[in-house]
Parts: C-alpha cells; structure tokens; sequence
C-alpha cells in the first residue's frame, strides 16, 4: 500500500472529459454484412426440398404447403416456415440448403404484438428485410453436402469399340458407399420416378451395407431392377435436388450396385414365395416388362399366368432392342428368372394369331393383357426410300441380339437422333470395327444437338467411337445409282421447337448435303403390330388417337382385355413396369370381384 | 376422279367474287366428302385422323356458306377481281390421290399437309388481289386457318413418324 | 500485508471429525448466497453457516442452471451438436464449439485446413480477451468498484463488434464447425482489429491505475482468498487459479493445440496465490492474449481453404471410438470428452468446465472462515461460471 494507491484511482475522473461511448440510437445500428438475422427464402430458387427441416437441430423449421405455389416435378410445392420461438440462428439451414435460396438479412430488430407472427414462411410472408442485401449467405466453397458424383469407371472407347462387352464397370463397395453419401434424402425423386422406388431408402440400404433390405425395397417397386440399374431413363436424377449446385446422385448407377452385390438366390429368398393358388388362370401376351411385371405381381398373388412370347427370348426391347455392351443378355435373364420362379409360364417362339389365336387365350383365361410393345420402325417414305438397303434400325437391333448376319455396310448412314439411333448407330459401328477396321458411320438428325432425344451420354459415347454425328438435318432423298444406295441427301433444318417443345420441321432447300453410305437405317418412329387383334376386335375396341383407349388400370373397352406398356404409353422401361404394376392391380381386383360374384 | 376435273372447269370460266367463292365452297366440300368416304377404309386405330380432318374441313366450309348467304356483300361479290396464276393451285389440290384401300396414318397425314400445303398459299394469294371488305377478310382468315392447321400437322406427322412413341 | 489472524481450527471439531456446530444455540445463522445473487456467480448457490459475520461451513449446491446440454446432445446428430455446444458456456462460447469440433475431426480422420486452424486461436484468443474484460468487471464490481465494469464492457462490445463481422454473431458465434471454420476474415478485419486492441491496451492501463493501483480493492484482496499450492493437484486447480499460486500451468505451452506452436509467449505466473495476484495475472494474460491476436494475424496464411471435406452432414457416421480434447481456457483446462458407438449420434458427450471444480469443491473449503461481504469477490476471483458446471 503506497500514496499512488490512494491518489491513482482519482484518475478515473479524467473520463469527464470523454465523450459517451455508448451508440445513442442502437436500433438504427447496422449490423455486420455476414450478420445472420432474419431469413430470406428466393421463392424463384426454392425447390421445397426440406433439406433445411432436416437439419434444423431445434425442429423450428415445417415444410409446409402455400398458395400459388403447386407441385410439380423436382418441386415439392412445400416451402419452409420458420418458428423464430424455437430458431438459434445457427444458419445450418442456410449452409445446407440445396438451392441456396435460403439466405439471412442482416436486419435483427422486429417487433410485434402478437406473438403467433414470429412464425412466418419467408420468401411469401412479406417482410421488410425482404430486399435487404447485406446479411449471412453460405460462404463460397462451404458445402455440408457432397457435390460431385463419384467417377464411374468405363472402358476407353478404343477398346470397347472392339466388342460389345459391357462398357460400364459399376461402382465398387466403398465407390456407392461414397456415392450413396451424397443423398440428402429429400424424396423429389420418388415422385418423379414413374414406378415411385422407395430411392432414398435403397440408398440409405447402401451406406448401411444391407443388401437385403435394399434389394426388398428394389423389389417391393420394379422387378426389373437389374435392367432399370443399366438402362433406365432415370428421370429422377433430373429432379434430384443435388443437382442444383452439382451432380444429381447416379440413382440408377446405384440400384444397379445394389444387383450387382446380391446372387439369384439372395433374390428369389428375398422375392418370397407366391399365394396359394386362386385358381385364375391369365394370359400376357408379351414378354416385355410391362407385360412381365404384371405376370409377377399377379403371379405372387396366386394367379396362373401364361405368357406368349413371339421372339426367341423374353426381355421385349430391353433384349431385341437394347445392345449388349449397354445391358448384357445375363442381366435380362436374371431378372426374367426371378419372374419365372414365382412359377410364370414364359412361351418363346409362341407368336399369338399364328401358332395361337386371341380368341383362344380369351376362352381358356379369365383374362388376356396385351403388352406388345412398339416393335414395327417407322418409314420416312423419302424418294428411294424402299430400296432393299434402306433398313430399319429396329429390325437390324433385333438381327444383332438374334446374332444373325445382316450384311454390314462399309460405310452406313443413320437417321434419327434418338437412343434407337445411337444403339444401331454405335451397334454398326462395333461391326465395321470388327469386319473391316474402321468405322464410317454417319447419322443425321432433324433436332439440332441440344433437342436430341437421346440421352447426352449416348450421344458424348458415340462421339467418342466415332460416329460422325450431324444435327438439324432433314433427309430428302436416298441416292440410288445403277440399283445400289450410295447415300443420303439432306437439307438442313430451318424450324426449331415452340414453346410447348413442338416442332415443324422446315428445310433450307440452298444447303444440301450428300452422306456416302451403302446402306441406310431409318431409326425414327415406332409403332405398334397389332394385327393380331384381328378386324373385327380392332373395330369393337375403343381407340383413342392411334392407341387402344383404356382406363386408368389399363383395361380396354373390352371387359376381359388389358393392355400395358409402350403400345398404350410409349417407349420407357421403367414407365412399363410402374404401368404392369397398375394394371395387374385392376385385372387381379377383377379377377377377385369375378370370384366374388360367382 | 371425276371431282377433280370438274373443279378446273369451273375455275377457268369464272371470274367473279361470287364464283370464286362457290368453287371455293366445292373445294372445302369435295375434301370434306374425301375425308368422309376415306374413314371407314382406314383402321379404326386412326380413324380420327380421318375425322378430325373432315370436321375442319366441315368448319371452313360453314364459313363459306355462311358468307355466301350474307346479302351486304352482293354488290363485292359481283366484282371482278385479278386473276391471278395461283388459282390453278385450288384445282391441283382437287386432284386427290388415290391413297389406296387402307391408307395408312403417314399416307393420310402427308395428303393432308400436301393439300393444307397448297390451300394456304392460294387463299393468301386471293386475299392479296380481292379489295378490302368482309371477302377479303374471309380469304385471309382462311389462309392463316390453313397455315395454322398445316403447322399442327407437321407437329402432329414429327411426333407421330419421327418421334417415336406413335402407334 | 494485511493481518489475517489463524481462524483453521475454528469452530471446533467433534471426536468423529465433523464440525461441532449447534444452529438452536442462536451461535451460528444459515445464510443462502444465491442462487439470486447478482452478478454471474449468482447461478449457483452457497448454503453458509454463519458465526457473526464469518463463515464456518459452506455447502456448494448447483442444478439451478441444469439444461440437460450433454444428453441434448446425445439425441442429436454430429452436424445439430454444433450449434448446441456453444451454449454452455455464455461468455466464452467459443471453446466449446473448437473442443467439440477437435473431437468430432480427430474421431472421424478429418484434417482441418491450416488456414483453419488460424482462425480458431485467434477467436478463442479474441474469446479469452472478452471472457477476462468480464471477469474484471466483475472482480472490481464484487469489492464495489463499479466503473470498472463499465469500461471493461465497453471495450468488449469493441471485441463483439470484431466477433460480428467474422462471425456473424455477437455473443453465440456459431463459427468453429466440425471441419473447419465457416469462413475467412472480411476485408479490412485486421486494421479495425488493430483499432480494437489499442483502445484494449488503453483501457487496461486505466483499469491497472483505478483498480490494481487502489487501496480499497488491494486491502480487500491481498492476502485474502488464498490457495495453497499443495491443494493445486489435489483439487484440480488450473488456469489463472493455479498460475497465480506460482504453479506455470498452461495447456497452451504444455500440450500445444490448433497453431501455438507457432506462437511466441510465456505463460503468465504470479505467486500470492491471493484475489489480487489472480487478478493481476488474468489482467496480465489479456496483455499477452492482445500480443497473440496480434502475432496470428501477422503470421497466419492468406488464403486457403477454410473448412475441410466433410461426409454429408445429414447422415455423418463416425466410426467406434472416445476422445477428450483440451485446450486453455481463461478459467483454466476446458475439456470435451466424446464417446461415439459408430452411429450418427454422440454416445456420450462429457464437459469438463474449469469451473466445475474451482467452484464446487475448491470454493466449500475456502469459504470457510472468510468474511462474508468476501465470498462474492472469492467466487468470482475463482472466475466462476456455473454455466459450465451445469450441461
């Protein structure tokens, strides 16, 4: 203790002569630029993904349904309600958001008498730091989530231009492990897939490693998982939410995991057994999986089923149309293997009106479902055009699944841009490959590149296998001379597609092109054979525009028929095996109802 | 095809508003009784292609009958107007082909964008020599009818031959 | 040095060792020192037996602050732990979150970024500084110097105003995530940083003339609220608690954490062991936290990656396995120690909050024979926080 103890503390007193510290109006104070305050939600941006309700730790956030907001693919309709009662302002719901329209304004004063207000949907509650600029936005390169897809491995196109050995290695354990990582889980892709596979679940299988369940929840929607694993059209990665800041989850990539891992028996356990026997007897006429997943499901419950196949093997387009390198012949098999162990007839080479009639199947079936697929090709009609060397692709797809030999072009062009143009395309190209060392393969297409109906990885893949790909390009005459096809003339195409994705085609007649090609592949429309019906059954049923009408289980106008898959709904996989499931509900309601009423 | 030669006939002698219209009225009636006579030879798959054709046609020759009917325009009607070359296209499109006995919905659809092909550019060219009045307005309605109706079926022969999902 | 007459063998024991005191004797008085108390020690409470106006039992008691923090935890996945942890400790939260974080990345194989790892010290270092200018307040506040505590505040809502530009929050920062730091420093952080710090150094040299330099708080504090360095070990004494009793404990220096490494300081270390000298190092620890603020951002990288590559958060698995991860607190060694089973939740998160015991078991022994206008002024130069006793 010392005098400057005593005298020190006085100095205190020089503090008369500072001005306050203090902020005199602190409401009007502006907070900091990255200040988590109050949300903003971008409405344009919001896909109602429900990663937000997810993650928020005091469950202050509830998707909930708003006006004027509907539901639409990739879209939920939902939007988040915030409760700032229960909110911490820990702005996980910002930093996970898959669209970052969830953002927080720096603005931090509101004031209301009632209560109730302080839980509010932003984005469609106004508010006033609505348009506020500054405040907390995910920080650039901070994801919580994986962003980019796990490389899937493939051949080089060198070598597997050599054969039609399957190009896609599929990922290994810890690969979709990693992948299946990446699902947030939000569920868009459910609703968009048309069979409506429990996907997140199947994922959540994957991470956890348990094969059995994610196979059950595979089988539960699409017995046709093995082939959907390979060549699904997948529309639900394009409503994935993850795609909105980086690669959709390679969902078919990872169901195809998921067959790869079990064996036939891990199957057919998981499948079970069917009922006891109703002692319905049904008839499918066609083995495609429209036709086949109707036989599985009204085989499981307990119903005879009978199916007539005209083609060697059962599988429908996925067989006859598909080439191997892109699902291999043993993929199919298996999948019509388990069909066939829930004891379903499967009759190859059994083509219905001739080695059977219809009026037949009808008396001896309580029921007949037509599942003929689109198996005739389109013409173009184009002057030339019915000379012996114009083909159809379908027709030469089938020939190569039938190993027989159709003569291959040294050098072929191609019209049409869809996926059935890439497989005879890139199927010709592998025969060229083979016969002569080279490829000279030209396709043309109507649709310029970025309207192509192929999928962008066929067309990227026949690129690299050396297709010469040209777009927007109108066939106007195949050129013959001294009887032989030396190729195509073209006219570019003017028109582009409207707004409702309709499309004119018009041709620039000044820019003509000639494509040099011995043989020439139609590979455009398909349609259906129904000559099987017969004139008077065509007459009776009901059509509507060009196809069999029916209602929404697929039963036709005629109360024992049914009719599945691509002849009643165009050509999709995945689309036939959600339209089999539908339909062998209605024919086994029917066929339950018939007891019933006996 | 008896239709058709009658058709040319009748343009060559006539030339006033009044007997365009009536062989334009033919026109739209002789498509509509081709489309009829062609519906119960086409498959009953696509048969309302068939019918939907006829029943525009029907449409557009209600328009001229009505026209037709209206007293206010007689004086336009007696008019003479230009002839022009391309009334020579009304009668080549009277020439109907013969689509055999069961055409099928290509042969029907390509007939069809011929003829609409044809009608449109001849009512535009009618309209551009008729002078301004309820006639001249009918024929530009007519012609951008046409033109639509060509369009839709060019969108209707690309999804239903190029596109694939057709039947 | 003041006259601090032998009280030790007061009251007198009973044969069986327990206190020999009789309350219907109208000798000795039950008095609660809180739990509504003002001021921070206030959430806990002190059950004293009273002899006149000196203590001669204590019971510590706590639970009035109980939020049930560590089994929240446990019913929440890693990424919803995150911005819990924060919570139990009020005035220096940050530990928390990087003690939580260590534990989470260490048990899960993730490597933070070095960027990262700048920017964690220097917000538990800025954190240190807040945490200290509070405690000043409150230890000048206890002995009736109230201006103290207006200036310590002020220049802590300084420290804030910093915290809220980086972090975006003022006192719950939320920053330090399992992986990383959620972002860089804004533009011209280190200018108005450097504004802050020397507006800190010159409120420290008031706060040193009007409080360390004053006979009322030097005759209240010396030689009062003595640890004797023999119970350091023995009760679990660290922090500024065991340095000012001449014991240079510092997990900063003794087990290196985050960048401290590379960092250039000497613990700070008095010897009274009493109210003053704990004051006096803790005033001195903030003289060597602003030097460090000031080394980290002079040394610590320009750019780089703030946060690492982590599993998705939604569905994070950690494998098998328990950690505890330290670090130096202002009230001495913080703690998490985290049990995992290989699920996506915590098994078992423990705290281990300095105060804890200091203020439990320490406090109930040196209470004991104390005045009572002293035991506030003993509590908070203990840097009680009950907060962290309670998770």
């Amino acid at each position: 203790m010392s005098v400057r103890d005593v005298l020190s503390p006085f100095t205190a007193w020089k503090n008369l002569f500072r001005d306050p510290v203090s902020i005199a109006d602190p409401l009007k104070r502006q907070a900091a630029p990255r200040y988590r305050g109050f949300h903003q939600n971008d409405m344009e941006k919001c896909i109602g993904c429900g990663t937000c309700e997810t993650i928020c730790q005091n469950g202050a956030i509830d998707m909930l349904p708003v006006e004027g907001i509907p539901t639409k693919q990739g879209d939920s309709g939902l939007r988040p309600r915030i409760d700032y009662g229960r909110c911490c302002w820990c702005a996980l719901c910002v930093d996970v958001c898959m669209t970052q329209s969830l953002t927080m304004s720096n603005a931090y004063t509101w004031v209301e008498s009632d209560p109730d207000k302080f839980r509010f949907t932003p984005g469609v509650d106004k508010k006033h730091w609505d348009d506020a600029e500054l405040g907390y936005v995910r920080p650039e390169g901070h994801r919580l989530t994986g962003e980019l897809r796990v490389h899937m491995p493939e051949m080089e196109p060198d070598v597997r231009i050599g054969s039609f050995a399957e190009i896609v290695d599929g990922y290994s354990v810890e690969q979709a492990v990693l992948e299946a990582d990446r699902c947030v889980s939000c569920g868009l892709c459910v609703a968009t897939c048309p069979t409506h596979m429990a996907i997140p679940q199947y994922i959540a299988a994957i991470r956890d490693g348990n094969y059995d369940l994610g196979l059950k929840l595979l089988y539960d929607s699409n017995p046709f998982s093995g082939i959907c694993g390979r060549v699904c059209t997948h529309k639900c990665e394009t409503t994935c939410a993850a795609r909105h800041e980086g690669d959709p989850i390679a969902i078919r990539w990872l169901k195809r995991h998921i067959m790869d891992q079990v064996t036939f028996d891990q199957i057919t356990r998981v499948v079970g057994q069917p009922a006891a026997s109703t002692g319905k007897k049904v008839a499918i006429i066609g083995a495609g999986p429209g036709g086949l997943t109707a036989a599985f499901d009204l085989a499981k419950q307990g119903h005879s089923v009978t199916v007539y196949e005209a083609l060697a093997a059962p599988g429908g387009m996925t067989r006859w149309g598909i080439p191997e390198y892109r699902l291999p012949y043993d993929v199919i098999d298996r999948d019509v293997d388990v069909i066939r162990s829930l004891g379903v007839d499967i009759r190859c080479n059994t083509r219905v009106g001739k080695d059977v009639s219809l009026e037949d199947l009808r008396n001896n079936n309580d029921a007949v479902l037509l599942g003929l697929g689109l198996q005739l090709g389109r013409a173009t009609r184009i002057p030339g055009s019915d000379h012996p060397d114009v083909r159809k692709a379908v027709d030469l797809l089938r020939q190569a699944t039938a190993n027989e030999d159709f003569g291959t072009p040294r050098q072929a062009v191609v019209i049409g841009g869809g996926n059935v143009a890439m497989d005879i395309a890139r199927t010709l190209a592998r025969l060229q490959k083979t016969a002569y060392g080279e490829v000279r393969v030209t396709l043309t297409a109507l649709e310029d590149i970025n309207h192509f109906l192929a999928d962008p990885e066929e067309i990227k893949e026949a690129g690299e296998e050396g297709v010469i790909i040209l777009d927007a390009r109108g066939p106007q005459q195949v050129v013959v001379e001294d009887g032989k096809v030396t190729g195509l003339k073209t006219w570019r195409v003017k028109a582009i597609f409207d707004e409702q994705g309709r499309f004119a085609p018009s041709y620039d007649e000044a820019d003509e092109q000639f494509h040099q090609g011995s043989m020439i592949v139609e590979a455009i429309g398909q349609m259906t054979d129904a000559s099987l019906l017969g004139d008077e059954l065509t007459e009776r049923l009901t059509w509507n525009r060009g196809r069999i009408q029916i209602d929404a289980g697929g039963r036709t106008s005629e109360s024992w028929l049914w009719a599945v898959g691509d002849m009643v709904h165009g050509p999709d996989v995945v689309t036939a095996v959600a339209d089999g499931h539908r339909v062998a509900a209605s024919m086994h309601a029917n066929l339950v109802l018939k007891e019933q009423s006996k | 095809m008896t239709e058709g030669s009658h058709g040319i006939d009748r343009l060559r002698g006539k030339a006033t508003l009044r007997e365009i219209l009536e062989v334009a009225t033919g026109f739209e009636a002789s498509a509509r009784d081709f489309y009829k006579d062609l519906t119960p030879k086409v498959s009953k798959r696509i048969r309302y292609l068939v019918e939907e054709l006829a029943a525009e046609e029907q449409g557009h020759l209600d328009l001229l009958t009505a026209l037709a009917q209206r007293t206010d325009i007689a004086e336009q009607v007696q008019q003479e107007i230009q002839r022009t070359a391309s009334d020579s296209k009304f009668s080549d499109c009277l020439h109907v082909p013969d689509l055999g006995e069961q055409p099928d919905d290509q042969a029907v659809l390509q007939y069809a964008m011929g003829r609409e092909h044809a009608a449109m550019g001849h009512y535009g060219e009618l309209a551009d020599t008729t002078p301004e009045g309820p006639i001249r307005d009918l024929f530009k309605f007519l012609a951008s009818e046409e033109t639509k109706h060509k369009l839709d079926l060019e969108k209707i022969y690309y999804e239903v031959v190029h596109r694939g999902g057709g039947v | 040095m003041s006259y601090t007459p032998d009280r030790s063998q007061y009251p007198a024991k009973k044969a069986d060792g327990t206190l020999d005191i009789d309350l219907t004797s109208g000798k000795y008085l039950k008095l609660w020192h809180g739990p509504n108390h003002p001021g921070i020690t206030g959430n806990m409470s002190v059950e004293l037996t009273v002899c006149g106006d000196e203590v001669v039992d204590a019971k510590t008691h706590v639970g009035y602050l109980h939020r049930g923090f560590e089994k929240l935890m446990e019913r929440r996945s890693f990424i919803q732990v995150f911005p819990i942890v924060c919570r139990v400790c009020v005035p220096e939260p940050d530990f928390n979150e990087y003690c939580y974080a260590a534990a989470v990345e260490e048990l899960a194989g993730i490597k933070v970024p070095p960027l990262a790892d700048w920017i964690r010290t220097l917000i538990l270092e800025m954190g240190r500084v807040n945490s200290y200018m509070m405690y000043l307040g409150g230890q000048a506040g206890a002995f009736g110097l109230g201006v103290i505590g207006q200036w310590t505040t002020y220049v802590r809502d300084l420290m804030l105003d910093r915290f809220e530009e980086l972090t975006g929050a003022r006192i719950y920062h939320m920053f330090i995530m399992p992986g990383g730091v959620r972002d860089r420093l804004p533009e011209g952080f280190e200018q108005r940083m450097e504004e802050t710090l020397r507006e800190i150094e010159s409120t420290l040299k008031d706060v040193y003339d009007v409080m360390f330099c004053n006979a009322v708080f030097k005759k209240r504090s010396v030689g009062v609220g003595y640890i004797d360095p023999a119970l350091m070990d023995a009760y679990g004494v660290t922090g500024p608690n065991a340095r000012a009793g001449g014991v240079a404990k510092d997990v900063r220096r003794d087990q290196p954490y985050l960048v401290y490494n590379e960092l250039d300081f000497e613990p700070v270390v008095g010897k009274d062991s009493d109210i003053y000298t704990r004051a006096d190092v803790r005033r001195r620890d903030v003289t060597m936290s602003v030097d460090l603020i000031r080394q980290i951002l002079a040394k610590m990288p320009k750019d780089g990656p703030v946060m690492a590559v982590t599993p998705n958060v939604l569905h994070w698995k950690i494998p098998r396995g328990e950690t505890y991860i330290r670090g130096e607190c202002s009230r001495g060694e913080y703690g998490y120690y985290l049990v995992t089973d290989g699920s996506g939740f915590p098994r078992r998160i423990n705290v281990r909050g300095p105060s804890y015991t200091h203020a439990v078991a320490l406090l109930e022994r040196m209470i004991v024979n104390l005045n009572i206008s002293d035991v506030a002024g003993l509590m908070v130069s203990l840097h009680t926080y009950p907060p962290e006793i309670e998770r």
